[in-house]
């Protein structure tokens, strides 16, 4: 089983224009088992970037440590895959290329990491834009492509921050529920980040709940799947599950 | 306009041959208006063949200088040199641009000094260059390659500091190591201001190259006008002119905005000057 475990992480960063040190995240311990889907949710500012950018590898950790499947992680890996608010697609880059370049990045033939790009591609519904051009698609398109991008590479747990905040009410919606479905498919571990509770209750199977760098609490969501919007509006223990957390996170 | 909106549906290339063809019309029609009444012009006031000559004996001088093989030898001379000035320039100057966009300090220490020399490019160096090199194709190679050379590498460093940091990230969880960065990263992210800073960079070359070539050598587009003006052939002189300005709008035309247009406009990428 390839566990990510987070042992008493912290982080302080120091901000040179103030002269000061800022503690971002305090002594957080969390495991995410193998296929597991958990949601990090919490206010704007309690730390759910840095903690995702700590496990990324993109910046350093300052306290405690983060191990995946044993091993301390420090840099940036193939292991983790990240998809990124901004989508943070390659606009040199056509979408078959975006989605295969995992793939090329451990040397796999290029007829071999077409083949893997376009089954993924097919995965998000989006065979017919494999030759176009990133800034050629709608927000919600991109997050698809940028979804997929980061699955074709068979990452060990997939980290996702914000995904679908920028994009509009509606398409966020059809991109929650394909989410899901994609996980029951292929079962990677995800560690999602947001400060929506509905989003994090609906998408994962125990919501963390984050407070000022600390963790407040987790709620176990043992909903039924798939899960689909129309059903769960009106399934009263998604309600109270939703109410529990806002509860949480407004207390933070 | 309606007429090129429903041809850009139907048809996109029939479309923009046609829309090029009216900007290749809009683009020569003062030129064709400039030349008649040059035509007009001469004849009537009777200006003397020494301060500017007929349309006629411009035209005789072309073919005189087709026919004699003077002007291929001068044309080709002066693009062998902007082409391989050029080509070093561009070759230096984009690793050390990237090298230094990567770094921070590097980058904010270096800025200013690159800034000065993009500013100097060119024709001033001609004196200290044919001091360097002595008269000839050294010196002139020398100031082509000074005047890409700084404007492209700082266009490049431009270009590095402006990938977005997000794109990196992305790349390096994707398993890209030091050089894949390099390659799939910030050399597409840079190309936008790459080739602003070589469509620039060429833009002062050629002008350099004129200069330089008045001062430094014995064949060359530039030494062309100078010998002429030596004995007072202005038909020549003007024949001249008209050969470097066309010659650099077929430059810039034909390599440049096409470069441009599949890469830049292909990825829906601002240019960041
Ligand atoms: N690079 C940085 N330098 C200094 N302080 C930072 C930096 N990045 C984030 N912070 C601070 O750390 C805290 C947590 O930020 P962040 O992880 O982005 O929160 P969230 O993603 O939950 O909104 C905030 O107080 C923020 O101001
Ligand atoms: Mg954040």
């Amino acid at each position: 089983m390839k566990t990510l475990s987070l042992k008493n992480l912290a982080k302080t960063y120091f901000d040179p224009y103030a002269g000061s040190h800022v503690n971002a995240v305090h002594d957080v311990s969390l495991n995410v088992e193998q296929g597991e889907f958990v949601s990090v949710v919490g206010p704007s500012g309690c730390g759910k970037t840095t903690i995702l950018n700590m496990i990324a590898g993109f910046i350093p950790y300052t306290g405690g440590e983060i191990l995946l499947d044993g091993k301390p992680v420090r840099e940036p890996g193939p292991e983790r895959g990240v998809v990124f608010q901004s989508f943070a697609l390659f606009p040199w880059k056509t979408v078959l290329d975006n989605v295969g370049f995992g793939p090329k990045m451990r040397g796999v033939p290029k007829a071999e990491r077409d083949r893997i790009a376009r089954e993924y591609l097919a995965l998000a519904g989006l065979s017919h834009a494999a030759h176009r051009y990133p800034n050629e698609l709608s927000g919600g398109m991109q997050q698809r492509v940028g979804v997929v991008r980061a699955l074709a590479n068979n990452p060990d747990v997939l980290l996702m921050d914000e995904p679908f905040a920028s994009v509009d009410a509606q398409t966020r919606m059809t991109l929650q529920e394909e989410l899901t479905r994609i996980w029951q498919e292929r079962k990677p571990t995800v560690l999602f980040i947001t400060h929506d509770v509905s989003e994090a209750v609906f998408l994962a199977n125990r919501v963390v709940v984050l407070s000022k760098g600390r963790i407040l609490d987790q709620v176990e969501v043992d909903l039924p799947r798939p899960r689909v919007w129309d059903d769960l509006v009106k399934d009263d223990k998604f309600k109270q599950l939703s109410a529990r957390v806002l509860q949480m996170v407004r207390a933070a | 306009m309606e007429v090129t909106g429903s041809l850009k549906r139907r048809s996109p290339w029939l479309a923009r041959s046609v829309s090029s063809l009216a900007g290749a019309a809009m683009f020569v029609a003062p030129l064709l208006a400039l030349v008649a009444i040059w035509a007009v012009v001469v004849p009537l006031f009777d200006i003397n063949p020494r301060v500017f000559p007929s349309v006629g004996s411009v035209g005789t001088a072309a073919m005189d200088s087709i026919r004699d093989g003077t002007l291929p030898a001068h044309v080709g001379a002066s693009l062998l040199r902007v082409g391989l000035g050029t080509l070093i320039g561009i070759v230096t100057a984009v690793p050390l641009g990237i090298a230094m966009g990567v770094s921070p300090t590097v980058a904010a220490f270096l800025t200013p000094l690159f800034r000065f020399f993009s500013v100097l490019a060119g024709i001033a160096w001609i004196p200290i260059a044919t001091l360097w090199f002595g008269y000839g194709f050294g010196a002139i190679v020398f100031v082509i390659f000074n005047a890409v050379f700084f404007v492209v590498a700082y266009n490049t460093l431009l270009g590095v500091k402006t990938i977005p940091h997000t794109l990196r990230n992305a790349a390096s969880s994707l398993g890209a190591g030091r050089w894949a960065l390099l390659t799939e990263v910030l050399l597409p992210g840079a190309l936008p201001n790459i080739v602003t800073g070589i469509r620039t960079g060429l833009g002062f070359a050629w002008r350099g190259l004129i200069a330089a070539e008045m001062i430094a050598t014995n064949v060359g587009l530039g030494y062309m006008l100078f010998v002429a003006r030596d004995f007072y052939r202005t038909e020549v002189i003007v024949f001249g002119m008209i050969v470097i300005g066309v010659l650099w709008l077929l430059i810039d035309r034909l390599l440049l905005v096409p470069l441009e247009r599949a890469t830049i406009e292909r990825w829906g990428m601002v240019r960041r000057a």
